[in-house]
């Protein structure tokens, strides 16, 4: 504080000093520094090394080695490589199609039944099988989203498969069991409208091969929950409806009609997420009654390194019903969340129910990169 | 007819690694969500993109840790995984795009989503698809994810160096954030946080040219300590 005296002889010394504190305060950089003054954003001209055929182009590989062994002593093995390849194609404001190939070069000796394996049973030896080939067609009339095509094979458009890959998992879900086969060739509509999910299609019903021998083919229809009770509630679900002829696995027509229910609940656990699936499929065969179910328990460590499931199936048809139950523990050496990096050990064990069998193990090696 | 699909399968595995893409983190119904965000869109665009793509990619990702100030998740942040990137347009005009990444939360994946402006970069919009999280109402509260509107990479590069230094300043944005009281999901928002940062990161490797790279090379100038990895 400045003495009287100095006032009485300085009146103007206070305001002076007030004014010039005031001025020196109200300055942004007064008693620090910016150390971004004059730093600006700067864009770098260098460009991706991408051209027509490496945009939008994905190439995946895959190995998988399978042994099963059961409990009257029959053993198997089933060998494969494969690839998948994805490609989208753009205009410079819009993805218009893509394209999707994976099939593989197997090798099978011994059957044993493996849950991921129905095929086997036809196919000793050396076989070249397609799994996916289709292609999607984005909004061709017009619009976002509400009505897109697809043709070819992929997945049938009954229960959860179309939004479950299970091209490399032993635990499969309820087609197989239901028609013979869980891919199909076909061609239809698919899209949303609000909050639901559509798909609409002719499928020709022969399953892993394109064939007719006479069969109608089949109409299918399934609506679902749409994508946001998926992503904000961790909720799958929907309804499918499906009749036709088929052909059965040897070779014959099959009057099929389905009405199936199905669901999903994924969500947090305390040491890493857990999920609920259930699939339930009534209808008739030939005139037969059936009904057929799935329900099945995934748990996966936090850390993505393993994870165990449980799954219950069966099916009845005409008071004939078989019924089993299976465990499976995977070990993921790599686990990418998009499914796009995979490699993992699995056991899996099956044990008869209903009907009198064999317990089945089945070890796999699988990779996906 | 053997020795020759074998010949192509074998041929085909011996492609480089680096030559195929494994899509990171995509919209589960992209149409919807896009629509959802641009009520007025007419059309969006997919992009994938790849550190293998980019020049001088192994050496860009080799400096994610130090922009990310961490080490990297040898699961969810590989060389090899690529991203989606989305366009989204109104006739020719470019309206945004939307971009998302995962993130390991303490219960699962969290995928974290930004809608950004197409010029700036600046996030329009943040929020979350998959959310495996005991926090996840908090975390989704409009309150909370409406507070990154407007920032930009460079203002995560300027939080560093008041971080650093200790210093409040309301030129901090990051650090004037409001965050979720939590306490059972503590990790599952720093994971969030993270994932915005890192989202941002790769934006602006992959899309916007490394214009925010002055930022980040001042902030290490001026005395923020790189963290896991090669500035």
């Amino acid at each position: 504080m400045l003495p009287k005296s100095t006032y009485n002889r300085m009146p103007w010394i206070f305001p002076l000093l007030w004014g010039l504190g005031w001025s020196l305060s109200s300055l942004p950089a007064f008693g620090k520094e910016d150390p971004f003054a004059g730093v600006v954003p700067q864009r770098s001209e260098k460009e991706e090394g991408t051209d027509f055929l490496t945009e939008n182009f994905a190439f995946r590989k895959e190995l998988m080695s399978e042994f099963g062994a059961d409990s009257r002593g029959e053993v198997s093995s089933r060998q494969s490589v494969g690839f998948e390849v994805q490609k989208k194609f753009s205009s410079e404001t819009s993805t218009l199609f893509s394209i999707d190939f994976q099939a593989r070069l197997v090798r099978r000796d011994g059957f044993t039944d493996a849950p991921n394996d129905m095929e086997g049973m036809t196919r000793p030896g050396w076989s070249f099988e397609v799994h996916n080939a289709y292609l999607d067609l984005y909004n061709p009339l017009g619009g976002v989203g509400v009505l897109n095509l697809r043709a070819g094979r992929f997945y049938l458009p009954f229960g959860l498969n179309l939004a479950t890959d299970t091209h490399g998992s032993l635990l499969q879900l309820s087609n197989e069991m239901g028609f013979g086969f869980e891919r199909d060739w076909y061609a239809g509509f698919w899209g949303s409208l609000g909050d639901t999910n559509y798909d609409l299609y002719y499928l020709a019903g022969s399953g892993y091969d394109l064939l007719f021998k006479g069969q109608t083919g089949l109409g299918a229809l399934r609506l679902s929950l749409g994508n946001r009770y998926a992503s904000e509630d961790g909720m799958e679900g929907g309804f499918s409806f499906l009749g036709g002829r088929r052909l059965s696995m040897d070779g014959s027509g099959v009057e099929t009609q389905r009405i199936g229910i199905d669901g999903r609940l994924r969500g947090a656990g305390p040491f890493g997420p857990m999920g609920w699936t259930t699939e339930m499929a009534v209808g008739r065969d030939e005139g037969q009654d059936l009904f057929t179910q799935l329900h099945q328990f995934d748990y996966l460590h936090a850390s993505r390194s393993w994870g165990l499931s449980a799954q219950y199936r069966r099916s009845w048809e005409e008071a004939v019903a078989d019924s089993s139950v299976s465990a499976e523990a995977t070990w993921y050496l790599s686990n990418d969340v998009g499914g796009s990096n995979l490699q993992w050990l699995k056991l899996n064990v099956r044990w008869p129910l209903e009907v009198a069998g064999p317990t089945l193990f089945t070890l796999q090696y699988y990779q996906y990169w | 007819m053997r020795y020759f699909l074998s010949s192509i399968l074998a041929g085909l595995l011996a492609f480089p690694p680096q030559a195929f893409a494994a899509i990171g983190c995509t919209l589960n119904n992209p149409a919807e969500d896009l629509k959802y965000l641009f009520p007025g869109m007419t059309s969006y665009r997919e992009e994938l993109k790849e550190f293998g793509k980019l020049p001088n990619g192994r050496k860009a990702f080799e400096g994610l840790p130090a922009r990310l100030r961490g080490e990297l998740d040898k699961v969810y942040e590989t060389y090899e995984t690529a991203y989606t990137v989305y366009w989204i347009f109104k006739g020719k005009e470019k309206l945004g795009l939307v971009h998302g990444v995962n993130v390991p939360g303490q219960g699962g994946v969290i995928q974290v989503f930004l809608l950004l402006d197409p010029k700036t970069g600046a996030i329009q919009k943040f929020f979350f698809q998959r959310l495996e999280s005991p926090a996840a109402s908090a975390l989704r509260a409009k309150a909370f994810r409406d507070q990154f509107a407007g920032l930009t990479l460079a203002d995560f590069y300027k939080h560093d160096y008041y971080q650093a230094k200790d210093l409040k300043d309301p030129a901090d944005k990051i650090g004037g954030i409001t965050l979720p009281k939590t306490t059972s999901g503590k990790k599952d928002l720093q994971a969030a946080l993270r994932g915005v940062r890192k989202n941002l990161v790769l934006m602006d490797l992959f899309v916007f040219g490394g214009m925010y790279e002055p930022f980040f090379e001042r902030a290490q100038k001026v005395g923020v300590k790189a963290l896991g990895g090669k500035p």
